[in-house]
């Protein structure tokens, strides 16, 4: 990335006249370009402007003004708010807007989510299939005149089953028999699925011209979806030179169950249990990321108890997250479980604050719009609550986190199967949207944290861990410095945090009257930058709800960072970026 | 009774009860490597079935018998059904020259605790040891699977690697004892009054070591990867035929480690054991568990190396040293002593 001369404060609107302009829709922000300019704004977006880092894209159907709108968030590695920009298209026959894959290469993945489930092509777009729906699917989920079957009004079985006392399964009846809608002419006992065949056929550079293409000894292996070591049904499409990884294509999608179109059915409160499903290692920073969206819009005050408590569970999660994530890498370098097992001792023990305080060691749904929704218990395991979290914080994470490093950290083996493997350069990690300790291993400071305090982390001190190599080894290390840095925010939260309080900003309630607008909240998720952009218009749910997923989007770069590695460290790398599969399929 | 008769009904029993003391053992080794990694993980492991969970190996034994037999369609039936007996054979014949104690002599009548007491025992265990590869590989080729197939060809280029350095690791021993015979090495041990491990530390650890490899145990199981393999060669196997791949597996544990005490630990020798030689089965057996019990300790201790540095090592590092090894042990014998 070209570094500006001198810093552009010319507004964009300016700097391309005619092609940008202000969006002026009440609630809105940021800026509408038009499509044809689209990858000329973003080059200077990117590098003129220096926001390098393209946090988020998605795509939103405003079905009553005929238009599908793509929505960028764009971020500068030194911090600030997020610039938005937005490109429009008709919403009738095929829409297409360039694709700015070769401008970040993070679009990658999310530009062929908005494709699949939009039905929005990007042009240019290197690999433009369905990611998330299977190849055969018919129609485009999230566009709003999408009706899901049995679950929608106008597509629900159950209005009457008793019609004129004639009893019938409506089921039969509807046109959607068996949660299938077929193309016409289309016999499903005769079909054979070529998705498959797509996909290898790429792998084996069928695109290529003849000359390029020789046959020589590569095997194609499916890894997963059932597979002991893909952190779920998750699967990868390998090219295989002997042992060496020639090609890697990843493939998702097992576990979709559109997350987003049912948090549109819902009410806007009744999202946040589901939150918790997305990386269910990490519900705390879930209900957070989501609870911040929202209270954007609604402008509700937080006050001061619940943000302190808000940050005391958030950072124990981040601490379980790490823990259970360095086990499972270790795992997947192949160790016998030990390290895990040994770890997971002390992950019980923050699970049990959560149980103790919301009711559920990894669905807490313990969040709500301005405020959370239970102060902590008097009790946990017949301690004294303040008594139990110190001394864990204090003494027993420390020590259990000493342990790993004389365990771990100098273990020859571990040493040599990670170092100066699956290296991601800087460069690429901020161009191919890493976030995370992945972004950060690479020599990136970016926390969000820090980057654009929320909550009260502008008050805490604690450093950004980086570590220069971007190696599988560092990934493990700076989870390690990371949980030490929690550790740190946990002892000033626990010494700040005022000894009562309110924590909820006014009544609770079930219902919100949510203001016009849009609003990206984001927060710093053990993972990465976890992401909500929601549209309210006005009605009890959202709009539009999206879930920018960094464990979705860190698989990205899996492809590149397996290129030339053996087999065996596919696994150790997919593990070094620490993947749940609820968040990468939603 | 001629004699050929009761050389024939002696061996048989000793063949009998060889067989059923290593099928026992293996039953009892899967269910202490449970028991042992267990206690590491801080964990209880099997407590259910029968105290302490001693009856768990039953109702494993017969939970396999039980499950479907699956074959996948692409498999050359014939290959896939002989690799897992293939496998598991040598794995049992292989303790059969393994002295386990010293020649008791009782109402005039000499028993000798080895099946068969071969002057060329060394060679005899290289060469049974090898076979077992062959039905690794087979498997892998015959069921029609990717993994498996690569779980087969890492078995083999694995296995030819360390078949060297395993071998000539053996070689110490039989230059110091001047003999291939298993007996006469362990009586060679008794006759220096020092176990050869002393005299050989290097020969002993790579043998060790490089046993392991030949077993495919952690943290060299690279051919049944769990984390990348699924489960390797076997991938495709199930029920009783899985089995007798487990099988071979920890009855090759107890057969490696028979070869470690007597090659280099004094065999059964320990005090009193002249005096009343069936002692010589408790000493043996007390170093065979102390060998089985570490080779559990390693697995739950450490990762799995990577597959090309698993070669270099077998390679770069295991086959030179124990070549050295040899040299300098055959210059010391010759010109030194």
């Amino acid at each position: 990335m070209v570094a500006p001369s001198k810093p552009i404060t010319q507004d964009l609107t300016e700097r391309f006249p005619g092609a940008v302009s202000k969006d002026t829709r009440p609630g809105y922000e940021g800026y509408i370009v038009s499509a044809n300019k689209l990858t000329e704004v973003a080059t200077a977006i990117r590098d003129e402007y220096g926001y390098e880092y393209l946090a988020s894209v998605t795509g939103v159907d405003y079905i009553a003004d005929g238009k599908l709108e793509v929505v960028y968030h764009a971020s500068k590695m030194s911090g600030g708010a997020s610039l938005n920009f937005k490109v429009q298209a008709p919403r009738d026959g095929e829409p297409e807007i360039p694709s700015l894959v070769g401008v970040w290469q993070g679009a990658d993945f999310q530009e062929r989510e908005v494709y699949d489930l939009y039905g929005l092509r990007f042009s240019g777009h290197p690999d433009l299939r369905r990611i998330l729906m299977w190849e055969e699917f018919e129609g485009w989920p999230m566009r709003k005149d999408w009706k899901e079957v049995y679950y929608e009004q106008d597509a629900k079985p159950f209005k009457t089953r008793w019609p004129e006392g004639s009893v019938y399964r409506i089921e039969e009846k509807n046109r959607f028999n068996k949660n299938v809608r077929y193309p016409k002419g289309f016999d499903p006992r005769s079909f054979k699925s070529d998705g498959d065949e797509k996909l290898y056929a790429l792998m084996r550079g069928e695109h290529l011209p003849e000359h390029q293409r020789i046959n020589t000894d590569e095997i194609i292996v499916n890894m997963g979806p059932q597979h002991p070591s893909t952190h779920g049904v998750f699967r990868v499409v390998v090219k295989l030179d002997g042992e060496s990884v020639v090609d890697l294509k990843p493939v998702m999608g097992y576990l979709h169950r559109n997350h987003e179109k049912i948090g549109e059915r819902n009410t806007w409160l009744m999202n946040m249990p589901y939150t918790d499903r997305l990386d269910y290692l990490s519900g705390m920073g879930n209900n957070h990321g989501y609870a911040l969206a929202v209270e954007k819009l609604i402008g509700s005050k937080v006050p001061e108890r619940a943000e302190y408590l808000r940050v005391l569970m958030v950072e124990l999660n981040r601490i379980a997250n790490h823990l259970w994530a360095i086990g499972f890498l270790i795992n997947d370098l192949g160790a016998f479980q030990t390290p895990m097992l040994y770890l997971a001792k002390q992950r019980e023990l923050i699970l049990d604050i959560f149980e103790a305080t919301a009711g559920s060691r990894m669905m807490c749904n313990y969040m709500r719009f301005g405020g959370v929704v239970r102060d902590l218990p008097s009790r946990i395991r017949d301690e004294d609550t303040l008594d139990f979290i110190t001394d864990l914080v204090a003494e027993r994470l420390p020590a259990a986190l000493d342990e790993i490093e004389t365990l771990l950290t100098f273990n020859e083996i571990i040493r040599t199967r990670s170092i100066g493997v699956g290296v991601l350069p800087a460069k690429q990690a901020i161009n191919g949207s890493a976030a995370g300790p992945l972004l950060r291993a690479s020599g990136v400071p970016y926390d969000l944290r820090r980057a654009d305090p929320y909550s009260i982390y502008d008050r805490l001190d604690f450093k950004v861990c980086t570590r220069p190599n971007g190696d599988v080894y560092d990934r493990y290390l700076v989870r390690i410095d990371e949980m030490r840095e929690s550790i740190k925010i946990l002892k000033q939260v626990l010494r700040d945090m005022p000894a009562s309080g309110a924590i909820m900003d006014g009544e609770s309630k079930y219902t919100h009257k949510v203001p016009n607008g849009e609003s990206y909240g984001r927060v710093e998720n053990p993972k990465g930058e976890l992401g909500y952009y929601v549209v309210s218009n006005g009605a009890p749910n959202p709009y539009r709800y999206h879930v920018r997923a960094p464990s979705f989007i860190n698989l990205t770069m899996l492809g590149d960072l397996c290129k030339g590695h053996k087999v065996a460290d596919i696994v150790v790398i997919l593990g070094s970026i620490d993947i749940v599969l609820g968040e990468v399929d939603r | 009774m001629n004699e050929v008769t009761v050389i024939i009904i002696d061996a048989a029993i000793k063949a009998a009860v060889m067989a059923l003391v290593l099928l026992t053992g293996f039953a009892y080794m899967t269910y202490a490597e449970r028991k042992v990694i267990a206690g590491i993980q801080v964990r209880r492991g099997p407590n259910r079935i029968g105290p302490l969970g001693l009856l768990q190996p039953a109702a494993d034994g017969v939970k396999l018998f039980l499950k479907e037999d699956m074959m996948p369609t692409g498999a050359d039936k014939l290959m896939f059904n002989l690799a897992p007996i293939i496998t598991s054979i040598p794995a049992l014949v292989i303790m059969a020259v393994i002295p386990v104690a010293p020649d008791w002599i009782v109402n005039g009548y000499t028993v000798r605790f080895v099946v068969a007491d071969l002057n060329v025992g060394v060679l005899y265990l290289l060469a049974i040891g090898s076979i077992a590869v062959y039905g690794i590989v087979l498997a892998g080729w015959a069921s029609d699977s990717k993994y498996s197939m690569m779980g087969g060809l890492r078995s083999t280029a694995q296995v030819i690697s360390y078949e060297l350095a395993f071998g000539l690791s053996m070689v110490g021993p039989m230059l110091l004892a001047q003999s291939m015979s298993l007996r006469d090495i362990v009586h060679a041990q008794e006759a220096r009054g020092i176990w050869f491990m002393f005299l050989q530390p290097i020969g002993f650890l790579l043998f060790f070591i490089t046993g392991l490899a030949e077993l495919n145990r952690a943290p060299f199981d690279m051919p049944e990867a769990e984390q990348e393999l699924t489960a390797g060669y076997f991938t495709e196997y199930s029920s009783m035929r899985f089995g007798m791949f487990f099988m071979a597996e920890y009855i090759k544990m107890i057969a490696v480690s028979g070869m470690v005490v007597t090659l280099y630990m004094g065999g059964y020798l320990g005090p009193f054991v002249n005096q009343f030689p069936p002692l010589g089965i408790a000493y043996f057996s007390a170093k065979v568990f102390f060998l089985l019990f570490t080779m559990i300790w390693i697995r739950g201790t450490l990762p799995r190396l990577r597959y090309d540095q698993l070669m270099s090592f077998g390679w770069k590092f295991a086959l030179p040293v124990a070549m050295l090894n040899v040299l300098a042990t055959a210059i010391v014998l010759v010109y030194v002593m």
